[in-house]
């Protein structure tokens, strides 16, 4: 399956994937008008500082996923065929428990807490890297100016 | 090989899937007393609330027996285990044979022995068919009472808040969630429930509950009366080893099992909120009943029944994230201390700003538990470290900065893929940028 891998020398801490990531998550595909709009836009990829250098975090979309078996509802889900674990686009719908948040041992899930429903009701969820479905590269992999982060193909029996 | 699964929520669902996955032809079996399709308990006050529907709370697929050919039997309670003919008889008689055997019969709420807890009116908050009599009683109903202010009298006195119903909350001990959080954070989380008009009653008890044919009112210990047109009682839960008593297998409060999830019989397995496992946080055996737990344990013990060796470790009983109203909290591990002795070789570090409150207790530069209450981004992160009793004596003085995170442990990938690729040694030095023209060259 395919996973982010990172280059940390070339990593300036300039947190472009972070804007990248929040632009192609909203509804506008742009980080400025969605920053005015709700949900607000959060970043799904961490740039870290550990000793004054920067780490960008992002999810590895494990093997044996925690946040998976955290789920109480079922919808975060490690898709069969992609290998990508994602909790959008399933029958059952997040409902904002934060189990994963407890459960990812790597601090890669967001919290969005003013997600309109369809009958105008808010409510919570949680955000979490999905390797960019509708796009052929992650946007914070096209983004980033220092090529940083690498998609790369392994081998893994899901 | 046959496979049978007594249970049909966390535990037993997942060790089902799992079983699939490990064994491809073998014939599983799952025995479930409820005859809803499997569904997710604690998601129960949201379909009082009407926050969901009730399509929404089924965890797997509708088609999941049928995926993944596995024989469901809904609404049949095994009554009894005969482990020297290897099989199990139902409570309409017809019998099961198994070669490898699960008992996740899960847990049933506590009832206090007291007067008229037979009345009408009186509810536990414990499965869909609670969830839907309450829902029903909720449309004449103007005010509860809930006895118990642990997760689910909560979220039951919130869901019931919601449906503007005056709602009081009784609880035996002083604080909110006595098993789970300390003082402070029972605070900010009080305050944001007394923002829904939540009362709550600390250090008392029910007396008797009194009414004729259907509750009026509830007495407490200090005698003094209350209105209220329905009770939920939500003082715990009970793990139900009766079957496995009356099969014989070693149990105390739990059923007790090694860390390949066995019983005293060797084909017979059990998990979830039935067992009693060894908690590295507290060093004590103890039982849990969180669904994260049920379904790490029907996991491995589904790996273990299909012949896949393999220990469980780092198991911690208290797991729990929840948010009520407005305030998230997540408790992990020990995060209570308790007797004088204890407090000698425990270190403390909190963070109280506003409503933010975050707590680790250290012991021998180990994390063993967290309270994060209103900031819990990364708290998975505290969690890791606390599974896997990473030594942090190197970063004690920044633990709580917010900074701090993974990075700091990138070369820990607890156990799964890492996402970097191998940095030159200056990378790590304080005088990186004197390489800095090599080191980012690569």
């Amino acid at each position: 399956m395919k996973k982010l891998k990172m280059h940390l020398e070339r990593c300036t801490g300039c947190m472009r994937c972070e804007l990248e990531c929040m632009a192609e998550h909203s509804s506008s595909k742009s980080y400025m008008r969605a920053s005015l709009s709700k949900p607000l836009p959060k970043t799904r990829i961490f740039v870290e500082s550990m000793l004054e250098r920067s780490v960008p975090v992002v999810c590895r979309h494990c093997k044996e996923p925690l946040c998976v078996s955290a789920c109480m509802t079922g919808c975060m889900q490690k898709d069969s065929k992609t290998g990508v674990v994602s909790n959008m686009g399933h029958e059952q719908q997040c409902v904002g428990c934060w189990m994963c948040i407890m459960a990812c041992p790597y601090g890669v899930i967001n919290t969005s807490t003013d997600v309109v429903g369809i009958k105008g009701n808010v409510f919570s969820q949680a955000l979490k890297c999905d390797l960019c479905p509708d796009r052929e590269n992650p946007a914070c992999l096209e983004g980033c100016p220092n090529e940083v982060i690498e998609l790369v193909d392994i081998k893994e029996n899901i | 090989m046959k496979y049978l699964i007594i249970g049909g929520s966390a535990a037993g669902m997942q060790a089902a899937e799992e079983l699939r996955k490990k064994d491809k032809k073998s014939e599983i079996t799952l025995i479930s007393k409820e005859k809803d399709y499997p569904y997710s308990r604690c998601l129960l006050s949201r379909y009082v609330d009407k926050r969901m529907s009730i399509n929404n709370f089924y965890f797997k697929t509708d088609h999941f027996f049928k995926d993944k050919n596995i024989k469901a039997v809904l609404g049949k309670e095994v009554i009894e285990i005969k482990r020297q003919e290897k099989k199990v008889i139902c409570d309409d008689l017809k019998e099961f044979s198994y070669d490898k055997l699960l008992i996740a019969t899960g847990s049933t709420p506590w009832m206090p022995d007291i007067d008229g807890i037979n009345l009408a009116g009186v509810y536990t908050f414990h499965s869909l068919d609670d969830a839907k009599k309450i829902k029903e009683s909720i449309k004449n109903a103007r005010k509860a009472v809930v006895l118990g202010a642990g997760f689910i009298g909560l979220e039951a006195a919130y869901a019931l808040s919601k449906n503007n119903i005056d709602v009081t909350v009784i609880e035996k001990g002083s604080q909110l969630l006595p098993k789970q959080i300390d003082l402070s954070a029972s605070k900010i989380i009080q305050a944001d429930l007394e923002e829904l008009k939540i009362k709550i009653i600390f250090d008392e008890s029910l007396s008797s509950i009194n009414g004729e044919g259907r509750i009026d009112s509830v007495t407490l210990m200090n005698n003094s009366l209350m209105q209220c047109d329905m009770l939920i009682i939500a003082i715990g839960v009970r793990p139900n080893v009766f079957l496995a008593k009356k099969a014989g297998l070693e149990t105390d409060r739990g059923i007790i099992v090694d860390e390949f999830f066995r019983t005293s019989d060797k084909d017979i397995y059990a998990a979830g909120d039935v067992i009693e496992i060894n908690d590295i946080a507290t060093g004590k055996r103890d039982l849990s009943a969180t669904w994260f737990n049920a379904v790490l344990h029907g996991k491995y013990a589904a790996g273990n029944m299909a012949g896949y060796r393999k220990r469980y470790t780092g198991a911690v009983g208290i797991q729990n994230a929840v948010q009520f109203h407005r305030i998230p909290v997540i408790s992990f591990g020990k995060t209570l201390l308790e007797g004088d002795d204890e407090y000698k070789d425990y270190e403390v570090i909190t963070i109280l700003k506003g409503n933010v409150y975050k707590k680790l207790i250290i012991k021998a530069n180990r994390i063993v538990g967290m309270i994060f209450v209103n900031d819990i981004n990364k708290s998975g992160f505290y969690a890791a470290l606390i599974r896997n009793s990473v030594d942090i004596s190197m970063y004690k003085d920044r633990i709580l900065d917010s900074d701090f995170s993974y990075a700091y442990f990138k070369d820990n990938n607890f156990g799964e893929y890492n996402t970097y690729f191998k940095t030159d040694e200056c990378w790590e030095r304080p005088d990186w940028w004197a390489h800095r023209l090599h080191c980012q060259m690569g």
